[in-house]
């Protein structure tokens, strides 16, 4: 490469946009240093987004529910008290009817429902949405198991007895251990789909998104399963209420902080999620009332020496179910404002290149 | 064969659009409607499920006194698919309706595509579109069936400068990489490769172009990343944090007072 110095002046005095060698470096080959912000092309969107829309929402929010239910579930049947059994049926009956109308969704969804098939035909560990296809199929089938096995006991299938005495003698604590580790990437898996794509806010997010969809699908697995108790006998359901009491109070605290990791880990990026209609259901629907409210009302109760009533129970139940649909909407729509705005994907793969660089 | 692939070279673009029409007429792409966008010539705007081919018109408002009369300076580049060595839409498809073919192209099989959307975001460079009508994604296919039957892409056929040129990787490579010095040496300084000996996770392209401004400049991510990098690291914290709260919770429901 040669360049007299009677050149280089007509090249810099031809445009004084055009970048030369000695003046940032042309942006490709190897270990180059960053010539300042990128530029962009008449605003015009650099990534295209998905088009996903509410059936998407409703399923990561019933996933969630589904695979933390059954986890709590199974848990209070592995390691619960002695009278968990109401527990123990509710999570199963919430996780069974989550989980079959997630595929109706999923399927609705699609260009082709006809085709959803072929999502069945492959398996790829580096597609999170085979993953998700997968790991919701089998959590399908275990947890299908548990909740026959659960109607058997219950004598719903009583008409049926060679049937129900089959069900019964199911190897249940093997089915539900799989089953467990099944509904926990199906709870997870959802938010590491979006974070293994292109879009800014979800991409930045990739540590915190499939943390906290899961905490978000066991705050509101819980929550579903004490506003279902609290509707039935309250006395008999007062010790069970107590146990889930403290585990919310847990996942609570854990998606709260989880939140406002989001603050610092996004910065810049974050703007889509943390302000406008956005910002304002995540910090109002969400953090406010789905997480600080029901939070606060507990502790209330509980620093005035009893345990919560049915109407306490039912309204901090509700408002922990609807701030987690929201929370799902939210990152949803942040992510299409996000893939829309080209400075915020220059301003990703900067931050993601000058990381790789430092190491 | 070895992998085939465009070498795009923008100093040559005149901006008339031939490619654009040529893929649409092969590819029996709809029409995209009749609006202007009020961006320079430019009234395609960005590649979509319907556009496999877009050219971007930049002005570069220039000085002119400089001597050589021109008031604006143009940029011209005709964009299409990457068919990256590390494509993210192809890891990202679920149903492997994306593969990669006997030429090296990525090809997206209409026929198995069922539409659930998630090359879409996947792709750093944002090329692959929905197509709302076919209820399919849908993007460049490198021409699979001119290449099938041994004749170059309708584009790179139509183009009448020779900007788009079709070929086996390695010639294009070292043509591009000569024509490059041969810009350098007439004090064209900034011309550079884009797409080749790359150091980021998306790898090489194979349909690479010749850049006489920063990347951004035409609407090309700068350093761009493999979206699939981030499910390993979203997936640890993920089960970390279910550990953690299997754990919590199981000594939640525990029977205490026996």
């Amino acid at each position: 490469m040669r360049s007299t110095s009677e050149k280089q002046s007509r090249g810099q005095s031809q445009s004084t946009t055009i970048l030369t060698p000695d003046r940032g470096g042309y942006m490709t080959g190897r270990g180059e240093r960053w010539p300042g912000n990128a530029r962009n092309y008449y605003n015009v969107p650099l990534i295209t987004k998905a088009h996903w829309s509410w059936e998407i929402v409703l399923y990561f929010f019933l996933g969630g529910l589904a695979g933390g239910s059954f986890l709590v579930s199974s848990l209070a049947s592995l390691f619960g008290f002695k009278k968990s059994e109401s527990i123990i049926r509710v999570g199963r009956y919430i996780a069974f009817g989550s989980v079959l109308i997630s595929p109706v969704l999923l399927i609705k969804d699609l260009g082709r429902p006809e085709r959803f098939y072929n999502m069945l035909r492959v398996f790829k560990l580096r597609s999170v949405m085979s993953i998700g296809t997968w790991a919701l199929s089998s959590f399908g089938l275990f947890c299908g198991l548990a909740t026959a096995h659960q109607a058997a006991k219950d004598g719903l299938l009583n008409w049926f007895p060679l049937m129900a005495r089959l069900l019964k003698a199911l190897p249940i604590k093997v089915i539900e251990g799989i089953g467990s580790l099944c509904g926990i990437v199906v709870a997870t898996y959802t938010g590491v789909l979006l974070a293994a794509t292109a879009v800014p806010v979800w991409a930045k997010a990739r540590k915190i998104l499939g943390p906290l969809f899961f905490t978000s699908g066991l705050s509101t697995a819980l929550a579903a399963i004490s506003l279902i108790l609290s509707l039935g006998h309250r006395q008999r359901n007062k010790e069970a209420l107590d146990h889930l009491e403290r585990a919310e109070t847990i996942a609570a605290t854990t998606e709260l902080g989880l939140i406002a990791a989001l603050v610092p880990t996004l910065g810049a990026l974050g703007k889509p999620l943390f302000t406008g209609r956005d910002g304002a259901l995540l910090f109002g629907g969400t953090v406010s009332s789905g997480l600080i409210a029901p939070l606060l009302l507990r502790l209330g109760w509980r620093l005035a020496g009893k345990s919560a009533s049915r109407e306490v129970t039912i309204v901090s139940s509700l408002l922990v179910l609807v701030g987690g649909l929201i929370l799902r909407y939210v990152w949803i729509d942040a992510g299409r404002k996000s893939a829309d705005d080209p400075q915020a994907v220059h301003l990703y793969n900067e931050i993601e290149w000058r990381e790789k660089h430092r190491s | 064969m070895g992998q085939m692939g465009f070498f795009t070279d923008t100093t040559l673009c005149i901006g008339c659009k031939a490619c654009e029409v040529a893929c649409k007429q092969w590819n029996e792409l709809p029409a995209d409607g009749y609006k202007l966008s009020g961006h320079s010539y430019d009234n395609t705007s960005h590649l979509s499920a319907t556009t496999w081919r877009h050219v971007a018109f930049i002005e570069h408002p220039g000085d002119a006194n400089n001597g050589n009369g021109k008031t604006t300076n143009w940029l011209m580049m005709s964009d299409v698919c990457k068919h990256c060595e590390h494509p993210g839409c192809m890891e990202a498809c679920p149903t492997g309706a994306l593969i990669r073919n006997e030429f090296g192209d990525v090809y997206l099989q209409p026929d198995i595509c069922n539409g659930c959307n998630y090359c879409v975001p996947s792709c750093p460079f944002g090329v692959v579109g929905f197509n709302t009508d076919a209820g399919v994604a849908s993007k460049c296919t490198l021409c699979y069936d001119r290449q099938k039957i041994g004749i170059e892409p309708a584009c790179a056929k139509a183009c009448p400068t020779d900007s788009i040129t079709f070929g086996d990787l390695d010639e294009l490579r070292a043509r591009a990489k000569k024509r490059v010095s041969t810009l350098h040496e007439r004090g064209e300084e900034a011309a550079y490769l884009y797409g080749v000996d790359e150091d980021t996770s998306v790898g090489d392209l194979n349909a690479f172009f010749l850049l006489m401004d920063r990347p951004s400049v035409y609407n090309l991510p700068e350093k761009p990343k493999l979206p699939q990098e981030n499910i390993v690291p979203g997936f640890v914290a993920a089960f970390a944090t279910a550990a953690f709260l299997t754990v919590a919770t199981a000594f939640s429901l525990w029977n205490r007072r026996g």
